[in-house]
């Protein structure tokens, strides 16, 4: 009789490895566009470093968390660890864990918070293949000083259109941690994005 | 497996769940050889950590819930190798005293140690805990108070 399926261990000291994340997390927001590295993966978790830690680290009774991905091991282990709800719809998500940027809804279907309370909006923690090597792009806003170059990978056309759309209904809007195995890049909705060298 | 046994299953779990959490950590170690090969492949699934939990009572058993306090319990879950998840809750704060706890609720899970850990860990603590229950409520008996309304003779 064995009704856990296999639960992964989470971390294994709880208190200064959550801190450590947090800082990053909050210093990959405070610097959009700056990679930081969160740290190592969790053994038989099926997620990248950044993400299973930043899970860990922000995700508590009162953060509904939606995942894009069904896999019940992962349901029971994010729920077994931090205790969080999972989210039916984007819309209810706190925070919103998405691996398949281009089969994921439209950032316009996240909660974006309303005018009087802006911070009830979804955090999106997007796992990208790669955080370098893609399309070039001017990241500017508050955090940078003039221009922030950044590459990112394998996000969907139609991605940065729905950004300005989010950006622009400031101070409304959702919230963007990408990740990459072991690092992330924070994007605030503060945050304006233009290509390279024009537009 | 039909619900009935998966019920018994699970009060058969809770009863023994039960015992380890009132078992005293000098009593748990004293214990520890009958899992010792086992714990060579120990793996803290969440290490124990302490916390706090609300106690919450009703006046005479069934009036209204009121909050009676926070108490400090800790609480463990560990597996041995490829076994089911054993976990354990208790009040306190001993850390070590819920990792054995969990370690035991784990082996009692694995048919391979249930019946062996049962007769030589669970019943006699059982006892011993039912025993020093018995003696306790005893010795409270004999200072029992029980108020009457006498009925007045003149009513």
């Amino acid at each position: 009789m064995n009704t856990t399926t296999r639960l992964a261990a989470g971390l294994p000291d709880a208190v200064h490895e959550t801190q450590h994340a947090f800082r990053a997390a909050l210093d990959a927001l405070a610097r959009p566009g700056q990679i930081r590295r969160i740290g190592a993966p969790l053994p038989g978790v099926a997620l990248g470093g950044a993400m299973a830690r930043l899970l860990l680290t922000l995700c508590d009774d009162e953060t509904p968390v939606w995942l894009q991905s069904g896999d019940p091991a992962l349901q029971s282990w994010l729920r077994f660890h931090t205790g969080a709800t999972l989210a039916d719809s984007p819309m209810l998500a706190g925070f919103a864990i998405m691996t398949e940027i281009g089969r994921a809804p439209a950032l316009a279907d996240f909660a974006v918070g309303t005018a009087a309370a802006p911070e009830f909006s979804s955090t999106l923690l997007i796992e990208l293949p790669a955080l370098e090597g893609g399309p070039a792009l001017d990241w500017s806003g508050p955090g940078i000083e003039v221009m922030q170059g950044v590459r990112l990978q394998g996000l969907p056309a139609d991605f940065w259109t729905q950004w300005q759309a989010n950006q622009a209904s400031f101070p409304q809007g959702v919230d963007i941690i990408f990740t990459c195995d072991e690092h992330a890049i924070g994007l605030p909705r503060t945050t304006q994005v233009g290509r390279t060298g024009g537009v | 497996m039909t619900s009935n046994t998966s019920t018994q299953y699970f009060s058969e779990r809770q009863a023994w769940l039960a015992v380890l959490a009132r078992a005293s950590r000098i009593e748990l170690e004293a214990k520890l050889e009958l899992a010792n090969e086992s714990l060579l492949t120990l793996q803290r699934v969440r290490p124990a950590e302490v916390g706090m939990l609300m106690l919450r009572g009703r006046v005479g058993g069934t009036g209204n819930p009121f909050n009676l306090g926070e108490a400090s319990v800790v609480r463990c879950a560990v597996r041995l190798g490829n076994g089911p998840l054993g976990v354990a809750y208790a009040l306190g704060r001993d850390k070590r005293r819920a990792e054995l706890a969990a370690v035991f609720d784990a082996l009692l899970q694995d048919p391979q140690h249930h019946d062996d850990l049962q007769s030589k860990l669970i019943e006699p603590l059982a006892t011993a805990q039912s025993q020093a229950r018995d003696q306790l409520q005893g010795e409270v008996a004999t200072s029992k108070v029980e108020f009457f309304t006498l009925v007045r003779g003149d009513a």
